[in-house]
């Protein structure tokens, strides 16, 4: 696993308002960095720039590694990136193993059926594969959204608040899960709830209207490992 | 009184549907011996026109269908979020207002031997100084046909298909697709269009209906001989004694697209199977840049055809002189629009009446509709308020026809009116719908706490509120109207001149130049309702402030 590396990004708005300047920061594999701050201070800005899906009306500069690869110019499928929304989106024309299929990478029809009903059955969801998505709780949704990112192999997780949609007993069992299956990988937390961010986790706070205030200072963050 | 309101409107709308399918299947057996005499099918079976009509409607439905279809994908897949998406998106209402027969009209000025492609490349790039004599429109194949129908109901799919996407979060789907690795188009294909299809299935069939059965555009741009089966019943249902053959064509008809329509279900079932086991294949695929730029420009282009032609009407309405191979006229008048304006204003003034009259019926009959319906006193019946849509024309207006005559009601203006107000309302109940079913009822209690009874509910909180719904759909009525020509034809018994009738019926022996300001006129009247409709809520909204 390489580390996600971010360096000298500034993004702003069509109408030249800056959301963020000379942002730079590194997540080494395990580690987990918070981005935190208000409605509207760029967090989800920044996340999508990274993805590689930032609205074509916004102005960004900067670069993205992974590890020694330059991600910057490449398409958003070919930066292999787990992404996680607010919302769980699971395909509502799929069952729950084909969504699961759909995130996988390769393999035989064998082996990718072995790989879905295993993963399940590792979340405590097995005997789930047939199932209709809307069917299921918003917990269990949120586990196979977190499946189905985690099975296309991305080499690093970037979460856009994936737990605010919970109600509060779902949330700290499904932190625990993420946090859980994300833990060889260099993450990325979008969150303006504090409660959402693990203890091992660096954190930046992100500023409306300043913005080349506090993040500049963090020009270079190494997250530490858990 | 409410319950009755709803049975009232319902019973309006569909006692002519039944009547019109009775109209048609008991002429065609011989049953209606008053004006059809004899069983009609065998007659039907024996014209030689009857095979060839039969393969070339077929043929030009189907594939200028399934040509529309293609091109609102491709557009959604190759310019959705781009620049040239909002360009496309801006483009379709104006497009979607003009009437199918100018549209038509305007595309023969486009691409005839001696229309303006011909004169943009004459004689330099083309050494004709003459119009060329290699081919003809309307050509023998249906292909003109074929065109006319795509620029005109690709719009209408892709404004449908348009209005659903934000019903289903497409960019936050492509945004996951593309993280989880596969390229634009596959996400389209795999997680947009299997959600994206259910939902504009029915505008689909009403589009090949229309496609397989139409009759104004099929004369001015398909061919003569054989003509679509449309045209070929049309010209003899009202021959002495052909009455029961044209029945049994009609009804055939109806059948055929009956057929058509369960081909489509069949392919459906056999697409979502195949794309259900290669959606678990994981195939990422990918991006072609080329297929995306061809893909735009198809669909720029399809619009671009559309414009131009709309463009040439306008042209050839203010040209004096424009000798071939010039390719802009070399003097112009107002004359077509001054000295004739004695001559247009009749039928401007018939289409107008029985438009006007129509939105306003329409209108009414729409609200009081869905205030039944959110009142609870009627069912909600989306689908079958496409009913009159999914039947071809002709087989609902023999029949109509047919029912009209025995009780002595055909060429009366009311009849006319009834039955454009049958081919309006759907598309205004539909309208409106989504707006009426989604406001607030928070504003009626909020009124009713005030003291307000139902009507002034209704009339002072209600309708003002949703005034913008309304006049779009008052415009949309208006279009419809303007643009009908079968039901004015065969109910108006020739007395209703309307300037579809005027159009269609005087396009071959008349100047190029009275044709294009006959058409022209016929576009301007929908154009200025759908102004109107953006201009009047501003406008009424002011006042009440």
């Amino acid at each position: 696993m390489n580390s996600l590396k971010i360096e000298r990004l500034s993004v702003s708005l069509p109408d030249g308002t800056l959301l963020c300047q000379d942002l730079s920061f590194s997540i080494e594999p395990g580690g987990v960095l918070a981005l935190m701050g208000p409605s509207g201070s760029g967090k989800s800005t920044i996340l999508s720039w990274i993805t590689g899906t930032l609205d074509s009306r916004l102005r960004a500069t900067g670069d993205v590694w992974l590890g020694d690869t330059r991600l910057t110019d490449l398409p958003a499928e070919k930066r292999q990136l787990g992404l996680m929304l607010q919302q769980d989106y699971l395909f509502p024309h799929m069952s729950v193993g084909q969504n699961l299929k759909f995130g996988l990478r390769g393999g035989s029809k064998a082996d990718r059926q072995h790989k879905v009903e295993q993963s399940l059955k590792q979340a405590g969801l097995q005997g789930m594969t047939n199932r209709d998505p809307l069917t299921l709780s918003g917990g269990q949704r949120a586990r196979v959204s977190l499946l189905r990112t985690l099975l296309s192999n991305p080499n690093a997780l970037l979460l856009d608040e994936p737990f605010s949609r919970l109600d509060v007993t779902l949330r700290e069992q499904i932190r625990h899960f993420t946090w859980n299956h994300a833990r060889h990988l260099p993450t990325l937390l979008v969150t303006h709830d504090r409660a959402d961010v693990p203890a091992h986790a660096e954190t930046i706070e992100l500023k409306p209207h300043e913005p080349s205030q506090p993040q500049v200072s963090f020009s270079t963050i190494d997250s530490t490992q858990s | 009184m409410i319950r009755l309101t709803g049975a009232a409107i319902a019973l309006a709308f569909f006692t002519p549907l039944v009547f019109g399918l009775l109209g048609s299947v008991i002429p065609a057996f011989g049953l209606m011996p008053t004006i059809a005499t004899g069983n009609g099918f065998a007659e039907l079976f024996n014209d030689p026109r009857f095979l060839p009509s039969i393969w070339l409607s077929l043929k030009t439905g189907v594939i200028a269908t399934v040509i529309a279809l293609l091109l609102t994908i491709a557009t959604l897949v190759c310019a959705h979020g781009t620049r040239l998406w909002k360009f496309l998106i801006a483009c379709l209402p104006p497009l979607l207002a003009v009437p199918h027969a100018a549209l038509a009209v305007g595309l023969i000025f486009l691409i005839a031997p001696s229309g303006w492609l011909v004169r943009l490349i004459s004689p330099s790039l083309s050494g004709w100084s003459r119009p060329p004599t290699d081919w003809v429109i309307p050509d023998s194949g249906g292909w003109s046909l074929i065109l006319g129908l795509v620029i005109k109901e690709t719009p209408f799919l892709l404004l449908t298909a348009a209005a659903q996407l934000s019903t289903i979060k497409v960019d936050a789907a492509l945004r996951i697709g593309r993280t989880l690795g596969y390229a634009p188009a596959r996400c389209w294909s795999r997680l947009i269009l299997p959600v994206l299809y259910p939902r504009i299935r029915l505008t689909l069939l009403i589009v090949l209906a229309f496609n397989l059965s139409v009759v104004d555009v099929a004369i001015l741009l398909g061919p003569g001989n054989p003509p679509t089966f449309s045209v070929f019943l049309l010209s003899i249902v009202n021959d002495p004694g052909s009455r029961s053959v044209a029945s049994a064509g009609a009804l055939l008809l109806a059948l055929g697209v009956g057929a058509v329509y369960c081909c489509v279900f069949l392919i459906e079932k056999s697409i979502s199977y195949i794309a259900a086991s290669r959606r678990e294949s994981g195939h990422r695929g990918t991006a072609m840049q080329t297929f995306r730029t061809i893909g735009q420009l198809l669909t720029a282009s399809i619009q671009v055809i559309s414009i131009v032609s709309l463009v040439l009407l306008l042209v050839w309405s203010f040209t004096r002189r424009w000798r071939f191979p010039h390719s802009l006229p070399t003097q112009w008048t107002l004359d077509h629009w001054n000295g004739r304006s004695a001559e247009f204003a009749a039928p401007l003034l018939t289409t107008l009446s029985i438009a006007v009259v129509t939105l306003l019926l329409a209108i009414a009959a729409a609200v009081a509709w869905l205030e039944c319906e959110r009142r609870g006193s009627v069912p909600r019946l989306d689908w079958l308020w496409y009913i009159p849509l999914l039947i071809p024309q002709v087989t609902l207006l023999f029949g109509w026809q047919a029912i009209a005559l025995l009780l002595g009601a055909d060429g009366h203006w009311l009849t006319v009116v009834y039955a454009h107000w049958v081919y309006a309302l759907p598309y205004v109940v539909l309208l409106l719908a989504v707006a009426w079913r989604e406001l607030d009822p928070n504003w009626n209690h909020a009124a009713a706490v005030l003291g307000a009874g139902y009507w002034k509910v209704l009339l002072r909180v209600r309708i003002p509120l949703l005034i913008k719904p309304i006049c779009q759909a008052a415009a949309v009525a208006l279009a419809v109207s303007v643009a009908q020509y079968l039901p004015t034809l065969l109910l108006g018994a020739g007395r209703h001149q309307t300037l579809a009738i005027e159009l269609v019926t005087s396009f071959s022996g008349v100047d190029r130049r009275i044709i294009a300001t006959l058409a022209a006129l016929q576009s301007l009247l929908p154009l200025l309702a759908f102004c109107a409709a953006l201009w009047l809520p501003r406008f009424i909204n002011r006042q009440a402030a």
